[in-house]
């Protein structure tokens, strides 16, 4: 019974609105991830779903009931702070057990909730140690073990994982799946690392300028972007965006290069355009996957190569604008080397120059 | 931030008053501070206007416009020490600053036993003011005096030298004594400061080819500025701490030689009784207080903002 | 080579200044404290001897017998005097404590309107100097009657202490990041619960020693308390330093035992404050 809605939700710092209205609907148990760029108001968002901030407009909802002016205390959620914000007073058992101890809990019920949190997150050897001992790590273990502890309806994340190093990271996003599978509770969790965002949801929520830009799973997010700023925020490397119009049916880029519109679009005859297209789907002849229907060929002359091992991306020219490709089974390619690529047309993009909205139909 | 419930410490008035809750924690310290600081001051104020006199309490209604002001503005002795206030406090800030640099670079340059040390630098901030005013008149007495006691039995000076009876050498006595009492709050804050910097720039400038000098100039100072201004503003807060010391050491004696505007307030007011004549003078004062805080609060932001700590 | 070893005998040199310089600045630090202290144990005679005596022949206590003696024989009634400023300097840092909490607090967690202006109106207070002050509050408390009352004198020494300690305590509270009391809510606590139960044990230690402070402070005053205490009954040690001095003489082997009374707390003390003071001062103001 914890879904969670937000009805128009506005946030505003005195005259400064830094969320504008927006609209979200979460399942219980769904997890979904708060996407953007820095400053775009996800922070502000999540706090304001776990009560720390004031809502300014509209409605939040956790299970049927609003809890606009309820506070974080009785909306019965737990959260896991970018810093963690561990009380550096008590010991790792203190701080996994304070918040039963504050509901008043008997001494052996907490002694069993913070055992089997600790069994959960192997902290049982770091139980009397202050959390000034501890390594970043270990830390952030202690942070979601004081989460888990409550059993809460709903769980939010705050970067969690921002300040560990890439190893660490890759580990413990693996550790919150698991944790999630086991649990089934409903998480909201803010990054704006695309990749901890692609790989942890059943949902994304892109957000920029206090707006959502869409909304959606990995999958659709990824292969129908509804903006340019979605498909080139999600993805690495990034989409490539190349400035283009529409004539004879097809579509031009600026030096003339035509090809033919990529299924599904809706265009009209002069439409200033942009065309998308993942480096994925930008390959050379002989070192690409099997052709699809729709494929357009271009020459194009590499200036610098990237070898990664089982391919190597590729630094081209085309239409006067860098763009990048992929080659599989990669051979060495000098600089300045002329190849033919293949583009999947199937897997392209087009949106309008104005707007940047997909002219998908 | 979240609404303030019902169960804050004062969440009763609070619903009822509806006063924010940053008023409400503030209310004790500014009612307690407008009691004994701001009526006594208005209060001061009104008195300045009169020519109240502590002898004759119903004098206080006797007003006499700004005519206690214009005593002042054209009293000699007035002006004679306001302006020996302000160069007075002048050299000794500066000095204080640049002594306690010097120590707290000492200081910090010493591998073994700096806690020590740094327990030995704070030892005058125990000792009261008027207790540092005795026993430099103690020191500079110039018959059994440490000073003195020392200078002939070393052979350096055969006569007793007056320090606190002639009027230049007793100015410089209360100033070595204002010193001594205050260069702690500088070096123990710009210690403080050398502590916190970071070592990264340091190391760049020495690589860079800066000379020690050089790497002092351009980035330990400009770094330290922030803690020196801080420690500025804390000493413009309490500087009168050293009408005490004077009063004790000199009373602005020899013949007014060290009147500051301190003692000069206390004599009129207390000694000749001419309350509403102090009290002007005392607002002139407090003005000038006010004025150093404000203006080193002023350069400690800027200072904070230069170096991106601002907030 | 040659360079090596200039820079060598550089180094040295200064490594030797380094350590004169230090020795130099430290003895005028310690030198007349350690006088006071030496001449409460050395007879008046001694201090007094013409050409000086620096082998002190005979150390004794004389002085401070004379000092807790009756008043006839010199003496001074001194433990009341210790007692009243113990009475007057613990209960006004308590209080101070407690207002400069709320004040602290409100400029560490809030954002209001006018802010930074309060805040320098606060500091302003202090800079009044305490003989411009101690006129006019004369006046005033000689009018509701509480001259010469510890009442009086704990009312002004907490007036005196806030603003500082409302620095000092904002300081430490900065400190103190927002997310733990925000954990703290989340996890089940009121707003009430967080403060006691969360940030207040972090921050102790600061606000320790900013009662501290506020104690030496009041300890250690003069100009406002010479002229709100007219008798033994509220007197604080400082002014009580004045009973050794008469129109043309001045005991000073007894005062330099009184002395030594009213150094010695305040010397425990700011040991135990040393390293709070000044983070919360650099944390403060810096920070800030
Ligand atoms: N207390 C405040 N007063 C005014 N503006 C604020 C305040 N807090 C945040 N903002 C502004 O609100 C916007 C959204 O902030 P928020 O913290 O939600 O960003 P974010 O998406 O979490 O960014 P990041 O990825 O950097 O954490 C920012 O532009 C920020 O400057
Ligand atoms: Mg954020």
């Amino acid at each position: 019974m914890a879904q969670v809605h937000l009805r128009s939700v506005v946030k505003k710092y005195g005259g400064l609105q830094v969320v504008h209205a927006i609209n979200l609907d979460i399942a219980d148990g769904e997890f979904v991830v708060l996407v953007g760029p820095s400053g775009c108001g996800k922070s502000t968002t999540l706090r304001m779903i776990a009560g720390l901030e004031d809502i300014s407009g509209g409605e939040v909802l956790i299970g049927d009931r609003v809890v606009n002016d309820l506070p974080p205390r009785e909306r019965n959620l737990a959260m896991v702070f970018q810093n963690y914000a561990l009380y550096p007073h008590m010991s790792v058992r203190e701080n996994l057990g304070f918040s039963l101890k504050i509901a008043k809990r008997s001494q052996s019920e907490i002694d069993r909730a913070v055992d089997d949190a600790a069994e959960i997150l192997s902290l049982t050897p770091l139980l009397d140690r202050k959390p000034g001992q501890l390594s970043g790590g270990q830390r952030q273990r202690v942070a979601m073990g004081r989460a888990i502890v409550r059993h809460p309806d709903v769980f939010l994340f705050d970067e969690p994982l921002s300040n560990l190093d890439a190893k660490l990271r890759t580990q413990m996003r693996v550790e919150i799946k698991k944790l999630h599978q086991r649990l089934k509770s409903t998480i909201v969790y803010v990054t704006h690392d695309q990749v901890e965002a692609m790989t942890l949801a059943d949902r994304i929520v892109i957000m920029r300028d206090g707006h959502i830009e869409q909304i959606g799973t990995p999958l659709e997010v990824f292969e129908r972007p509804n903006t340019t700023f979605v498909a080139t925020f999600i993805g690495s490397p990034p989409m490539n965006m190349l400035p283009a119009r529409v004539g004879g049916g097809r579509v031009v880029l600026t030096d003339g290069t035509a090809f033919d519109i990529p299924p599904g679009h809706k265009v009209e005859e002069g439409q200033d355009v942009i065309f998308g297209a993942r480096a994925d789907n930008i390959m050379p002849v002989g070192h690409s996957l099997p052709a699809t229907e729709h494929v357009a060929e271009v020459k194009m002359s590499v200036q610098l190569t990237e070898p990664l091992g089982t391919e190597t991306l590729l630094f081209a020219q085309l239409a006067g604008q860098e763009v990048q490709a992929k080659m599989l089974n990669p051979r060495p390619v000098a600089s300045g080397e002329v190849l033919t690529f293949q583009i999947n047309l199937d897997k392209c993009h087009l949106f309008d120059a104005e707007t940047g909205a997909s002219l998908r139909v | 931030m979240v609404t303030p419930s019902i169960d804050l410490p004062n969440g009763l008035l609070m619903t009822r008053l509806k006063l924010p809750p940053w008023l409400v924690l503030l209310l004790p310290a500014i009612l307690i501070l407008m009691a004994v600081v701001l009526i006594p001051l208005l209060l001061s104020l009104y008195s300045s206007f009169t020519s109240y006199r502590l002898t004759r309490p119903d004098s206080i209604t006797n007003w006499i416009g700004t005519f206690n002001y214009e005593k002042a503005a054209k009293d000699e002795n007035f002006w004679a020490a306001f302006g020996r206030t302000v160069l007075f406090l002048t050299i000794a800030l500066n000095l204080e600053m640049l002594f306690g640099l010097g120590l707290a670079l000492m200081v910090s340059k010493v591998t073994k036993g700096q806690r020590l040390l740094r327990t030995v630098m704070m030892f005058p901030m125990m000792f009261s003011p008027i207790l540092v005013g005795f026993q430099f008149k103690f020191i500079f007495n110039d018959n059994v005096g440490l000073v003195n006691n020392a200078l002939q039995s070393l052979g350096l000076s055969s006569t007793a030298i007056p320090w606190l009876v002639d009027g230049k050498l007793a100015l410089f006595s209360i100033a070595f004594a204002e010193i001594w009492m205050s260069t702690s709050v500088f070096g123990i804050l710009i210690l403080a400061g050398l502590y916190a910097i970071p070592q990264d720039p340091l190391e760049a400038a020495k690589v860079d080819g800066c000379t020690s000098w050089q790497s002092f100039r351009f980035v330990t100072l400009p770094f330290l500025m922030p803690f020196i201004y801080i420690a500025m503003a804390i000493r413009s807060l309490d500087v009168a701490r050293a009408y005490d010391m004077v009063q004790i050491m000199t009373n602005g004696g020899p013949a007014r030689r060290t009147e500051l505007l301190w003692t000069l307030i206390g004599r009129t007011g207390y000694v000749d009784a001419k309350m509403g004549y102090a009290n002007a003078m005392g607002y002139i004062s407090i003005f000038l207080a006010i004025f150093f805080t404000v203006y080193f609060f002023k350069k400690l932001t800027s200072a904070r903002a230069e170096l991106g700590m601002g907030g | 080579m040659t360079t090596d070893r200039t820079h060598r005998n550089r180094k040295r040199a200064l490594r030797i200044a380094h350590f004169i310089g230090l020795f130099i600045a430290m003895s005028i630090i310690c030198i007349p404290g350690l006088w006071i202290v030496l001449n409460s144990f050395r007879p008046t005679v001694e201090i007094m001897a013409k050409p000086p005596v620096w082998i002190p022949n005979e150390l004794n206590l004389d002085h401070y017998r004379a000092m807790f003696g009756g008043n006839g024989q010199g003496g001074v009634p001194v433990l009341t005097y210790f007692r009243n400023s113990m009475v007057i300097s613990v209960t006004s840092t308590i209080i101070a404590l407690l207002v400069g909490m709320g004040g602290g607090y409100a400029f560490a967690r809030y954002r209001f309107k006018g802010k930074a202006a309060l805040f320098v109106g606060l500091m302003a207070t202090r800079a009044v100097p305490g003989v411009a002050l101690s006129l006019p509050l004369f006046i005033l408390f000689a009018r509701i009657g509480i001259i010469d009352t510890h009442f009086g004198m704990i009312l002004a020494y907490v007036a005196m202490n806030v603003p500082f300690t409302v620095w000092l305590i904002d300081g430490f509270f900065r400190q103190v990041p927002r997310e733990l009391a925000e954990a703290a809510e989340i996890d089940g606590c009121t707003r009430w619960q967080a403060f006691w139960r969360v940030e207040f044990p972090v921050a102790r230690a600061g606000i320790a020693s900013a009662g501290i402070f506020a104690f030496l402070t009041s300890w250690n005053e003069y100009a406002l308390a010479s002229q709100l205490t007219r008798s033994v009954y509220s007197k604080t040690m400082p002014v009580g330093l004045l009973d050794f001095t008469s129109e043309f003489t001045l005991n000073w082997g007894g005062m330099c035992a009184l002395a030594v009374l009213m150094i010695i707390p305040a010397l425990i003390l700011t040991f135990l404050v040393q390293k709070h003071l000044i983070a919360g001062l650099t944390f403060g103001g810096v920070k800030g």
